[in-house]
């Protein structure tokens, strides 16, 4: 009898070990926008070598997954690339930059330049060849990202006006990929970060959009409206370490880099 | 009497193994004859040279003279296949196929080409009733043929071999796994058989072999462990007259 | 003492061996949990059955995530089964030993390679070969059912190659003395044997094909819309828990819970029938 419940007593423990949460660590821990990721390393190595630079970890995921995971606790700053939900509006955020958001395609796309609702039309799958907006008779392959994509609700936000991105869109999970699949696709179109479009093995081409070009100096003018704020958010009033990192991002040094880098300044700069 | 299968100077190795030295007999058509001997002498060994069976075994060559109906068949360019259709065998345990009793008759007759269904069922109630199971199984030819007992199974492979007409039946101890019943009903099978077909024997059972045989051949190895055929008569003759003090010693249950 | 420690092992396998089902236990209930009460709130018709998924908008069918799972999964069977069977055949009964040695190794190592790995090979071979060749976007059904097809090879391979060699000896004799080719005893008696055992490699396969989502994920083109050809981009059971599961929260999240209670449902039938048919051996 004894033994018998010490059977089940162990047996126990052993499904509680199992469901026990992870512990903490001192470094600093980003999630989110797959937009923001690449600068936030940029950052995150420059502040590591700094004399009192601590580890600051940043992962990707999105830019929904990282507010979630700040909501959860699990990371302590989620960058987004979009503006925070009604739901969000409790978090405490602030814009660390901006960043155009490019309209992409093929290099060998005769197309060259599209009007926003020309753009709202073909990811609406309203216009579906090429031809009929200047180009080759071809049919177009429409890609975006997924749901929970800041870069995807920017553009949503920016260019679609309440028209719904159509379901037969191609979804690929970060700029990287879409990057790559326009490279390799003569039909294509797409959307990633700006600072993206010269990222990578093979050439993309972004278009003007209503003439103006898709270049940093035109997002700083105005001319390009196509751009939306990076984010960095935070359950509540950062403090200690965590507050040393986004001072850091803001001061004129973190704001030389991400300029540096084609993004336009944020906030404080 | 004239030879069905005739045998000359047949030698068989396995790799460097000499198993079969130097045999040369005449079998007989229409007749029984049974292959005795203790074990490992080479009997089945023997048996399946007669099919070509031993094909199968990538390291075993067989050097010598086979001849059915004095043509050879022991040569590169036989057709195996048509030999086997032309010798039959007939296994130590039954190895009915898991099909119906139907599927197991007709494939030797289905991959000779006959097609039509009503020539089949006429071949299938041929065979069966030469097996004597026709009335036994008339009514449950679709179950599956391994649900029946172990001596119909065996029955059933006969019948099996019997449906593509071979000219000669090889039996490789095929009544060694039955009952007593069994064993007697397959007996008496061999002697009507006889009388169309020529049947060759392997068996370890001397009564079996002194009540059903015409011919026998005692097969022995010698000091350099290769089988020979060490004796080869008439049944009644070597039972009564051994000519030998080995082939009585064994007959008479010495030894083997 | 003796008797002491032998209990001792013994529970101590015992308690092992419970870890192991707690997992499923765990994983079972907590989708079931999370799963059940989205089902109510939706319906299940209008889950099952609807065709537009958009959970911004508060969309939740499915439908186009099971056709894309069943048209999918249907076109890595069709590439990878035959291709699978005739190297079945071939291993057990017609390569010589060292032709065997060779490609029972190689069928192995198949296996081990990471989904990842097999989906980047696709997005960087595959995909732009079809859309050079054969049109569309590249990424798609075709895409992602050769993919598919090449991953399921080993487990059909071997199951089946096992079923084969099972077989008793004294069948192919019995057949090759009847007067059949090796051809002939291969297709009429070795094949038809076996057939239980190569049922059951098939839908061992196929459910692999089914659950597999890293590899889809990259190749399949995500596209929650129900497809009007092979070309066409298309998102499957799978690919869409992966793809949302990081940002999914309230009802959405539930609702790939939901998913996964199909998935599981799937599998399970599928299970089931692969040891029905495995233990209905015709020995």
């Amino acid at each position: 009898m004894r033994s018998k419940r010490l059977t089940i007593l162990s047996a126990a423990l052993i499904m509680l070990l199992s469901a026990c949460g992870r512990e903490n660590s001192a470094s600093v821990i980003i999630a989110g926008s797959t937009s923001v990721h690449p600068y936030a390393e940029l950052l995150a190595e420059e502040y590591y070598r700094l004399p009192h630079g601590m580890m600051v970890d940043v992962q990707g995921g999105g830019s929904s997954a990282g507010i979630m995971q700040v909501e959860n606790g699990i990371a302590d700053i989620g960058m987004s690339s979009r503006s925070l939900k009604e739901n969000e509006q409790h978090l405490w955020q602030i814009e660390i930059a901006k960043d155009g958001l490019a309209i992409i395609l093929h290099p060998s796309n005769s197309v060259d330049n599209l009007t926003k609702d020309q753009i709202r039309g073909i990811y609406a799958a309203e216009i579906t060849n090429w031809s009929q907006v200047g180009g080759a008779d071809k049919a177009i392959h429409i890609i975006a990202r997924e749901d929970g994509s800041g870069t995807r609700s920017a553009f949503e936000e920016l260019v679609m006006a309440g028209s719904r991105i159509t379901p037969r869109a191609i979804i690929q999970s970060s700029n990287g990929a879409v990057r790559q699949l326009v490279s390799g696709n003569p039909s294509s179109i797409g959307f990633i970060s700006l600072g993206m479009v010269d990222e990578g093995e093979k050439p993309v081409k972004a278009i003007a959009i209503e003439g103006a070009a898709a270049t940093a100096e035109n997002v700083a003018n105005g001319s390009y409206g196509l751009f939306r704020s990076f984010l960095f958010v935070t359950k509540a009033e950062p403090e200690g370490s965590v507050k040393e990192f986004i001072d850091y991002v803001l001061s004129p040094d973190g704001q030389r880099h991400l300029l540096h880098e084609g993004l336009i300044g944020g906030a404080a700069g | 009497m004239d030879a069905k299968i005739k045998t000359q100077s047949l030698n068989l190795f396995y790799g460097d193994f000499h198993a079969l030295g130097d045999i040369t007999f005449d079998i007989p058509a229409h007749a029984i004859t049974a292959i005795i001997g203790p074990s490992g002498c080479g009997k089945s060994t023997l048996l399946r040279v007669f099919n070509r069976m031993n094909d199968l075994i990538p390291i075993c060559r067989v050097e010598g003279e086979v001849f059915l109906n004095g043509e050879p068949v022991n040569r590169a360019d036989t057709d195996v296949v048509a030999l086997r259709q032309k010798v039959g065998m007939v296994f130590q345990k039954p190895n009915v196929f898991p099909m119906s009793i139907y599927d197991n008759i007709v494939m030797g007759p289905r991959h000779q080409g006959v097609k039509n269904k009503g020539k089949l069922m006429e071949i299938v109630e041929r065979s069966l009733r030469q097996v004597a199971m026709w009335d036994e199984v008339k009514d449950m030819l679709k179950k599956p043929g391994q649900s029946i007992a172990t001596g119909q199974q065996q029955r059933l492979c006969i019948a099996r071999a019997l449906a593509v007409e071979p000219e000669v039946l090889l039996m490789d101890e095929s009544c060694s796994a039955l009952d007593p019943e069994s064993t007697m009903k397959i007996e008496e099978l061999m002697v009507e058989l006889a009388q169309k077909h020529t049947i060759i024997t392997v068996t370890h059972n001397m009564e079996q072999a002194a009540r059903v045989s015409d011919m026998s051949a005692f097969m022995m190895i010698d000091e350099h462990h290769v089988g020979r055929l060490h004796e080869y008569s008439k049944t009644d003759e070597m039972f009564l007259n051994p000519r030998d003090k080995l082939t009585e010693d064994y007959i008479t249950g010495r030894f083997g | 003492m003796r008797k002491f420690k032998e209990n001792l092992s013994g529970r101590i396998f015992f308690i092992l061996a419970l870890s192991s089902i707690s997992a499923l236990a765990l994983i079972t209930v907590f989708i079931f949990i999370k799963g059940v009460p989205f089902i109510a709130e939706v319906g299940l018709f209008n889950f099952l059955f609807g065709s537009s998924w958009a959970p911004d908008h508060g969309e939740y069918g499915i439908l186009p995530m099971i056709a894309g799972t069943f048209i999918v999964t249907f076109g890595a069977a069709l590439i990878g089964i035959p291709i699978a069977l005739c190297c079945a055949v071939f291993l057990a009964e017609i390569a010589p030993a060292w032709l065997r040695n060779l490609f029972r190794p190689a069928i192995q190592l198949l296996a081990g390679i990471p989904s990842v790995v097999y989906g980047f090979w696709g997005l960087v071979f595959i995909v732009p070969f079809i859309m050079n060749h054969f049109g569309g976007p590249g990424v798609g059904i075709l895409a992602a059912s050769i993919i598919l097809g090449i991953m399921i090879l080993p487990t059909v391979i071997s199951i089946s190659e096992v079923s084969i060699l099972a077989l008793p000896r004294q069948y192919k004799e019995g057949a090759l003395a009847l007067g059949l080719t090796h051809w002939q005893t291969i297709r009429s008696v070795i094949l038809p044997s076996a057939k239980s055992g190569i049922v059951a490699a098939v839908i061992l396969g196929i459910g692999r094909a089914v659950g597999e989502t890293m590899a889809v994920i990259m190749i399949v083109g995500n596209a929650p819309a129900m497809p009007r050809s092979i070309l066409d981009p298309v998102r499957t059971l799978t690919t869409n828990i992966g793809l949302e599961m990081n940002y999914a929260s309230g009802l959405h999240e539930k609702a790939l819970f939901a998913t996964g209670i199909v998935l599981f449902i799937i599998i399970m039938i599928l299970n089931a029938s692969a040891q029905y048919f495995t233990r209905k051996r015709s020995f």
